[in-house]
């Protein structure tokens, strides 16, 4: 685990288009998801790298979320959801007996489609976590994790001065980024995002991606989109899923101006999504 | 085209003005019954009392004036026989038909007014008591006509005084209608409706949070979802019959006491409350589940620390209509003894004890006139009491309302 994170391996995360030599945090193999007879994800492999954005594109109700949702095992909330196949993290099983999952959710971090803040205060949303996990004994340790998650969230100097309104008192877009501070305050290892930017406009958009820009290398981050270009922006590897399949997955520029399948080519050029 | 419009704009006429009303209707009603209690009700919150002269010198009861500061003030008067002193008093002051003017516990007004100031045993003194139930009914326009005269007289003289009742609020229930009160009874609902509530509201709850966020879906659930549905309907005098043969029959709990009373009523609203509760939580969003386990809560963690506080408001106003419903319940707390005639107010939960719209029933089935008023004043009281409780509902919810 230590030298997946060396600092050596984060000197071309400026570059957003060139991928990273691959440190393999999750792996998936032969997962299959089923929602009591719907067959929502066929056999999919897949590795996702520490030092990399991956990003999960293809048709709506194809499966991105489903699998995403695998990765941290929010599936296990859905009584008729049964999966199968191996994934792990750092190498251990998440779904072996073994894992707690209390503790591999604190490991992998989520953020929501739509913004989901609590209904408490700006303060409160971020240090949830980390209180629940018991990483600050003190209330001067809190102080300074909300601070730091908030301000790797860009969200700081917005909210400093107002840190006790109700987190639901933001615009969308400050919620959103608000929910990813709430995800990174427990120091997650890898970020799940699940169409972040879909209820936002484009200068929230555009936040939201320098924000995943600044956080890549630090943690490993898998994000749904359904924007091309945001695709090609901020990742540098690339899954399309069609069907429950995985169709294609590479480099995210190899995927966009040369794709092998004709299938995703299809998809990218809209001839049909 | 214009015609559609028009007849469409008339629908919504008609359609506001039958809702208007029926709030109009529904307002009058309550307006009435309002009145109707007010004026028939206040009278019983007050007494008429007579001025009675008593020269306490010649009357030479036993007692010093140090006596009457001890705690067995009250035992060396009677033992002094105060009372036939009082009887003499209303016979010299009033005639031959005193005894009959003034009440039977007139003596013990004397008595606190004795208590509450000594000095009154050196002097004569003119003291304020209750009359008679026939003096009230004939002050009233009732009553014998030889005791109509009596009192016209009296009036005339202006001895006669009405003064709020407190006996009313302080006492229990008696048979003389002028010497009745209200507070056995709203004790015992006090009693009856705290242990209603410390049983009913935490097995309500938990009982919901387990069938919405922990009972697998299946043939059992659905039994048991059907069946709580159910016994939210069953009329409440079954629920008094079954804690009838449950508390008493079987667990030989105390008959008549608020402690059985309270878990009677208990049976009848844990339904009621076990089906807001649940509703409340279903209502909480699963986005915010979703964001709690996003970032490691465990499933109880999300239950206390997010569904239920904002399930809290709709929680707290199931619970407060069961209770409410609960403290209006008469039928099964007849069934297991809580109509008997209680003339002490109640020390604790397994003392014998009435409620409030027991009392109330009971007071309605007296024939002496008295007990009208009695009545009316008790059914007041009941309303204030639930005005209260509905009152605590608002506040509470507003309280915990989340604005999102
Ligand atoms: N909670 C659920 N219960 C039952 N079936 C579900 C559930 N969630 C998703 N599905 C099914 O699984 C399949 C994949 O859904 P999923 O939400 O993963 O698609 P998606 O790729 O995320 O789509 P979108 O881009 O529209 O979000 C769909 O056929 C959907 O009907
Ligand atoms: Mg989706």
């Amino acid at each position: 685990m230590t030298d997946i994170q060396a600092p050596a391996v984060r000197t071309n995360q400026t570059d957003p288009a060139v991928a990273a030599p691959a440190q393999i945090k999750m792996t998936a193999r032969d997962v299959n998801v089923f929602y009591g007879a719907n067959h929502a994800i066929k056999d999919v492999s897949i590795d996702v790298d520490m030092e990399n954005v991956t990003a999960f594109i293809g048709p709506s109700g194809c499966g991105k979320s489903t699998f995403l949702r695998t990765l941290n095992r929010m599936n296990d909330t859905i009584s008729i959801a049964k999966v199968t196949g191996d994934i792990t993290l750092d190498g251990e099983d998440i779904y072996s007996s073994d894992m707690d999952v209390v503790q591999l959710r604190a490991r992998v971090g989520m953020v929501f489609q739509k913004p989901n803040p609590f209904p408490k205060s700006i303060y409160e949303n971020v240090a949830y976590g980390p209180r629940i996990h018991g990483l600050a004994p003190a209330r001067r340790d809190m102080d300074q994790i909300v601070e730091s998650a908030l301000r790797r969230a860009g969200l700081w100097e917005e909210v400093k001065d107002r840190l006790s309104d109700s987190g639901t008192a933001l615009s969308g877009g400050q919620q959103q980024r608000l929910c990813i501070a709430r995800a990174i305050a427990v120091d997650p290892e890898v970020i799940l995002m699940d169409e972040p930017c879909s209820a936002l406009d484009p200068i929230a958009t555009a936040k939201i991606e320098e924000l995943i820009h600044a956080l890549r290398g630090k943690y490993a981050i898998v994000i749904v989109t359904h924007n091309m270009q945001q695709a090609a922006r901020v990742s540098q590897k690339t899954a399309f899923f069609h069907l429950g399949h995985l169709v294609e997955y590479g480099e995210t520029s190899e995927i966009f101006t040369n794709p092998r399948q004709e299938r995703t080519k299809d998809y990218i050029t809209g001839r049909y999504g | 085209m214009q015609k559609r419009i028009r007849r469409r704009y008339a629908a919504e006429r008609r359609f506001k003005f039958m809702g208007l009303a029926a709030v109009v209707l529904s307002a009058g009603f309550l307006a009435f019954l309002l009145v109707t209690m007010l004026s028939n009700g206040l009278a019983g919150f007050s007494r008429t009392e007579v001025a009675l002269p008593i020269d306490f010198p010649a009357a030479k009861l036993d007692v010093t004036a140090k006596q009457l500061q001890n705690r067995g003030a009250d035992l060396a008067l009677a033992g002094a026989g105060l009372d036939e002193v009082v009887d003499k008093a209303a016979t010299a002051a009033f005639g031959e038909q005193g005894i009959d003017i003034i009440s039977d516990r007139a003596w013990t007004e004397v008595r606190e007014a004795l208590k509450s100031d000594p000095t009154l045993l050196s002097r004569k003194a003119r003291i304020d008591v209750p009359v008679s139930q026939d003096v009230q009914n004939a002050l009233d326009g009732g009553g014998k006509p030889a005791m109509r005269a009596i009192v016209s007289g009296m009036q005339a003289k202006g001895l006669f005084s009405n003064k709020f009742d407190f006996g009313f609020l302080t006492s229990a229930d008696s048979t003389d209608p002028t010497n009745v009160g209200i507070w056995g009874a709203l004790k015992g609902s006090l009693f009856t409706m705290l242990v209603t509530l410390l049983i009913a509201f935490p097995i309500g709850v938990l009982s919901a949070v387990y069938l919405e966020e922990y009972a697998p879906r299946n043939r059992w659930t659905d039994l048991i979802e059907v069946s709580i549905n159910n016994l939210a309907a069953v009329p409440s005098i079954i629920f008094g019959l079954l804690g009838l043969a449950v508390f008493l029959s079987f667990l030989n709990l105390p008959r008549s006491a608020s402690l059985v009373g309270g878990l009677t009523l208990a049976l009848m609203i844990m339904p009621v409350i076990v089906i807001a509760s649940r509703n409340a939580i279903k209502a909480v969003p699963p986005s915010i589940r979703d964001a709690a386990l996003g970032v490691g809560a465990s499933k109880v963690q999300v239950i206390f620390h997010h569904v239920l506080p904002l399930a809290l408001p709709g929680i707290l106003t199931g619970t407060i209509i069961g209770m409410a419903r609960a403290l209006g319940e008469t039928a099964p707390l007849l069934m297991i003894g809580m109509r008997a005639f209680i003339a002490q107010p109640p020390e604790g939960l397994t003392d014998p004890a009435t409620v409030l719209p027991v009392q109330i029933f009971l007071w309605s089935d007296q024939v002496s006139r008295g007990f009208v008023e009695r009545t009316s004043a008790a059914i007041i009281v009941l309303l204030v009491f639930l005005l209260a409780m509905n009152a605590l509902a608002i506040y509470l919810r507003n309280r915990f309302e989340t604005r999102w």
